[in-house]
């Protein structure tokens, strides 16, 4: 089983949303950044993973488990990080660590007591006075300290200072150091995505855009810039979105493996030339498409 | 497994220098080959640590070791780690000579652009390699 994550034409209708049919595929050992605008599906399709919502078609398999008959095993080896959790009843960081390890037989309290140091924080940090990020913190090291062998991440590092950002991803560097365990993050940092994630997927409009390894997404699309004097030879196609056009000079996303070099020249342009994109900058072109048309 | 050389120390990693992370790493690592801080048979530590190490993805520091490899710079063996390649030092230098061949015309091209002259083109290049 190399895929700790399987969505196969995954359905959920709401009145006012569809998500899918989605196809997702997490390999094991990677950390996978799930990334899309905002009302993409992304929570949906995670809480859905979780047994949270019933799925209106499709499947999920989680360590090669199906998510429903298997819920409980699938609870115990995954853990799931929100920015909506919320440990305020508990008090003190102390009491709240005690109450969530009893659950947990793989806890690790040497783990944990690193993880207390790493971000911070103390038995007798009183919960309610954390800063948004120390919560955040918090709810990632009882995540964390159970050893899961997957761990789901919805924003989490929504709020967070660079810093702090950057133990996190530490962390989860660390957390898939063994090459076993899986990480599978929904964020909106997309630099932090590009430079710590293995694997990409980009969701739009409850579909899956774009899927792969991250050099590979990223590698695959330059924006192009090149003049025409034809009136009108270039149109959005699969792997070729114009983004600007001034008269005859053109700006475009292009996929080099349809819409290259070669294609843009037999299609009569000129002064091509063609400049490497970061992740973020793919994904505002890609979202952008939608809104031009 | 052979112990991994933790003492491997690259330069900064940033997406704010020049050429991708992984480029970076690549020529981090030819860096330490050529200018003999890593020697022959010596181990690198693996593609997780060095990510860990350099707060990158596992996949950039794989996709560096694959082109070292392909390079002949580094080589693996399957349950006991990465190596440098006996070669590895000449490799990396003939790799590096390639790089600056590259890039001198490159340079040459630029300046003759610009209207430079042949010997005003080697002026330059002089002034450059004297550090002005």
């Amino acid at each position: 089983m190399n895929n700790a994550i399987e969505i196969r034409g995954l359905v959920k209708n709401y009145p006012a949303f569809k998500l899918g049919p989605l196809d997702l595929t997490v390999p094991r050992g990677a950390i996978y950044g799930l990334i899309g605008p905002n009302g993409a599906g992304k929570t949906t399709a995670i809480d859905l993973i979780f047994g949270m919502g019933k799925t209106d078609g499709g499947e999920i398999r989680v360590l090669g488990l199906n998510h429903q008959r298997a819920e409980v095993q699938i609870k115990q080896r995954a853990a799931y990080v929100s920015p909506d959790l919320n440990f305020m009843v508990w008090g003190k960081v102390g009491k709240a660590i005690r109450f969530v390890r009893g659950f947990y037989p793989n806890w690790d309290d040497a783990y944990c007591a690193t993880l207390m140091k790493a971000f911070g924080l103390s038995d007798t940090d009183k919960i309610a006075t954390l800063s948004f990020g120390a919560k955040m913190k918090l709810s990632l090291l009882l995540a964390l300290a159970r050893r899961p062998e997957i761990l789901i991440l919805d924003e989490p590092t929504t709020g967070l200072d660079p810093v702090s950002k950057q133990q996190v991803f530490a962390e989860l560097l660390k957390a898939v150091e063994d090459g076993e365990r899986t990480v599978l993050i929904s964020s909106h940092s997309l630099s932090d995505i590009e430079r710590f994630a293995d694997h990409v997927g980009m969701i739009k409009n409850g579909k899956l855009l774009l899927e792969g390894r991250m050099d590979e997404v990223v590698d695959r699309f330059r924006m192009a810039e090149f003049f025409s004097e034809n009136k009108t030879p270039f149109h959005n196609r699969d792997g070729f979105i114009v983004l600007k056009r001034n008269e005859n000079r053109w700006h475009a996303l292009v996929d080099q493996k349809t819409s290259g070099q070669d294609w843009l020249q037999t299609r009569g342009a000129e002064n091509i030339s063609l400049t490497r994109l970061t992740l973020e900058d793919l994904f505002v072109a890609l979202v952008k498409e939608e809104e031009v048309k | 497994m052979a112990p991994a050389n933790k003492k491997l120390i690259l330069g900064p990693i940033s997406p704010a220098a020049p050429g991708t992370l992984y480029q970076q790493i690549v020529d981090g690592l030819k860096r330490e080959v050529s200018e003999g801080r890593l020697k022959p048979g010596a181990s690198l530590p693996s593609f997780r640590q060095l990510a860990e190490d350099l707060l990158v993805s596992v996949i950039t520091v794989k996709r560096a070791y694959e082109e070292l490899e392909r390079e002949g710079i580094i080589y693996r063996r399957q349950g006991l780690g990465t190596f440098v390649a006996d070669l590895g030092h000449d490799r990396s230098r003939e790799a590096k000579l390639n790089v600056a061949q590259e890039l001198f015309r490159e340079a040459a091209q630029e300046a003759a652009e610009a209207g430079l002259k042949q010997s005003e083109i080697l002026e330059l290049a002089q002034k450059i390699i004297k550090g002005k």
